[in-house]
């Protein structure tokens, strides 16, 4: 068990090494392609992150969370377009309507656990869709609206933008990597414990005076944030916002990327998010029929690796690491999964 | 103004008409998602994908024989062989667990519309009634096959009530539903049943997607804007609800075909979501149950 944590540190050691050499080594292996392809897994596997801390920590399965992606997106393009903000003003327009949108919402749908969150959530985020279809003058319906990027940092007279692709990297891997840290820290403190006692067993939570309504609300919110941030990223990422990605089937993919990754792990989503990603960008390329591969490999995750890839990873090395210590015990390893030497 | 009020009538009855026989097709397909989810606790997000593969066969069908009737009989009996199928090597191995089957099921969405867009192609098409005509009914001239349509899915559904309630199988459906544990010690092939409830869900939608395919386009999306409509109508209509179900679908479609005489489409679906709302969040239990499960 330590062993795979000390193997675990370095693959991340690594791993943090490999992204802050993105913008100079895969232009260098590959093109300078991959380095927006790497930006956008970054601002998906945030996404895919606040299902995450719904699912994976509090045990409710929100099938909505485009509507705070949308919002967060629609707060940055609304705030440049219409209101004239500049990039600062504009972020925290974008993540502050996400959140605002999440309480509101989570006021609600926090009442209703399981089959009916996943239904309420879907509902409130196909009412914003279409009202965000019909309201077309100030949304630009599906066509959405783009915008031009202002500056994000200036001083006296240089400036940083969206522009420099490097900055842009940096300026992504920044935000997403913080918001990690930031759960991170939720998860491993008092009120991440009080989320996965939610999870297990709510009414038990309760009787040790946890307020579950509450402590359901508060994740929600932070899942909204979560969401936000990742779509005010990807609005400046695209310069644009667009109805079309409140749809409940964005919402949809990231429930996928965050089971196939791991539910219940930091990581996880990332790399579900990833894998997906990279097949749909090498594939799509070659051949216009990518989502069948994409749709075959979310089944298949499900039917071989049900803890995702991360539980696979941690099942077989945890596997690995008794057999070398001759050890005959098993560390949480799920029976189904457990193969005999 | 009196001859607007007519008008406005007409428009009304015409729409309200539209909406109950739509209606009555969501019924079906709904009825179908509802069994799935009822007895395998599976959220099969792939079934408005299930719906449009109906309708896509009773194309295919129509262009192999050139006869569309032949459709309503053949369209069912593939869609439950790839129901069985379906089920055997997608939803079996995942035993039930609720938060994986939506992962299966959207992989199993993405691969039918992307094996349809690749055999049957991206542009939508529009397919001919096999019989056309109007009949006067309350004053308006009325499409022959819509009527027909509606007698069919009404067909179907007291089919597939009369089906659950007097044979064999249908009671054992029932009887795994309510106690699998106890089914199962009464000698109830458990693991058949599921697969044939899995198989009469996807006929089901099947078959609404034959009825429906002369009145709506066939489309690889087609089932898409359909799939939050069924679960509206699974949920409003309370969960494991069958009789619940249906009326719910059939009651939303009509409100949504009477709200559009005096607003837009997406005004109408926008209110018919705030009430779905409002149930759920007033009576999670559904509108027709007297106690929460």
């Amino acid at each position: 068990m330590t062993n795979r944590i000390v193997i675990e540190r370095f693959v991340l050691v690594a791993f943090a090494a490999f992204m802050l050499a993105v913008p100079w080594v895969v232009p260098a292996l590959v093109n300078t392609f991959w380095v927006s392809v790497i930006s956008e897994i970054l601002i998906w596997s945030l996404f895919a992150a606040s299902v995450n801390l719904l699912f994976g920590y509090v045990g409710l399965l929100s099938f909505g969370q485009a509507l705070f992606f949308g919002f967060g997106m629609y707060g940055v393009g609304i705030g440049i377009d219409q209101l004239g903000l500049s990039f600062w003003p504009a972020f925290g327009l974008g993540i502050s309507a996400a959140m605002m949108m999440a309480l509101v919402s989570g006021i609600f749908a926090v009442r209703l656990t399981w089959h009916y969150f996943a239904i309420i959530t879907v509902v409130f985020s196909l009412i914003f869709y279409f009202i965000a279809v019909t309201m077309k003058p100030l949304t630009g319906g599906d066509d959405g609206i783009n915008f031009r990027l202002p500056s994000t940092f200036s001083f006296g007279g240089s400036q940083w933008s969206f522009t420099d692709a490097t900055f842009q990297y940096f300026f992504i891997l920044a935000t997403v990597s913080v918001c990690f840290y930031l759960m991170h820290l939720v998860v491993c403190s008092a009120l991440g414990k009080a989320f996965l006692a939610i999870r297990d067993n709510d009414v038990r939570a309760s009787l040790i005076g946890l307020n579950v309504y509450l402590l359901r609300l508060t994740a929600f919110v932070m899942a909204g944030f979560l969401a936000g941030v990742a779509g005010a990223l990807f609005a400046f990422f695209g310069r644009y916002a667009s109805a079309v990605y409140m749809f409940y089937h964005v919402s949809g993919e990231a429930v996928v990327w965050a089971i196939v990754g791991g539910a219940g792990t930091l990581f996880g989503p990332f790399i579900g998010t990833s894998l997906l990603i990279v097949i749909r960008e090498l594939v799509s390329t070659r051949w216009e029929h990518h989502s069948l591969i994409v749709g075959m490999m979310a089944i298949l995750v499900v039917i071989l690796a049900p803890k995702g890839l991360v539980g696979l990873w941690r099942d077989g090395l945890d596997r690995l690491m008794s057999r070398d210590a001759g050890a005959t015990t098993e560390f949480g390893t799920d029976p189904n999964l457990r193969v005999d030497p | 103004m009196r001859g607007s009020r007519v008008v406005m009538i007409d428009t009304l009855l015409l729409l309200a008409m539209n909406g109950l026989i739509w209606g009555l097709i969501i019924a079906l397909i709904a009825l179908g998602l509802s069994v799935i989810f009822g007895l395998l606790d599976v959220i099969n997000i792939a079934h408005g994908d299930f719906f449009m593969v109906g309708t896509v066969l009773a194309w295919a069908s129509l262009e192999a024989t050139g006869n569309f009737w032949i459709g309503f009989i053949i369209v069912p009996l593939i869609c439950l062989v790839l129901g069985a199928l379906i089920q055997v090597a997608v939803i079996q191995p995942i035993r039930g667990v609720a938060a994986l089957s939506i992962v299966a099921t959207f992989g199993l969405s993405l691969i039918l519309q992307e094996g349809v867009r690749m055999t049957f192609g991206a542009t939508p098409r529009r397919m001919l009634p096999p019989i056309s005509g109007t009949v006067p009914l309350f004053g308006i001239e009325y499409e022959l096959y819509r009527l027909l349509a509606a007698t069919l899915s009404l067909v179907a559904l007291a089919t597939f009530f009369w089906f659950l309630r007097n044979t064999k199988i249908g009671t054992w459906m029932r009887a795994v539903r309510h106690d699998r544990d106890t089914a199962t010690a009464m000698g109830i092939p458990a693991k058949r049943v599921y697969i044939f409830t899995f198989a009469i869900g996807f006929a089901l939608a099947g078959f609404g997607g034959v009825v429906a395919a002369p009145i709506t386009t066939v489309d690889f999306r087609g089932g898409v804007d359909l799939l939050p409509v069924c679960f509206i109508a699974v949920i409003i209509g309370g969960l494991g609800n069958l009789p619940g179900t249906a009326a719910a679908a059939i009651l939303l479609s009509l409100l949504e075909g009477i709200i559009q005489t005096v607003a837009n489409p997406t005004v109408a679906r926008i209110t018919s979501l705030v009430l779905m709302s409002a149930v759920l969040l007033v009576r999670p239990q559904g509108l027709f149950k007297g106690h929460v499960k």
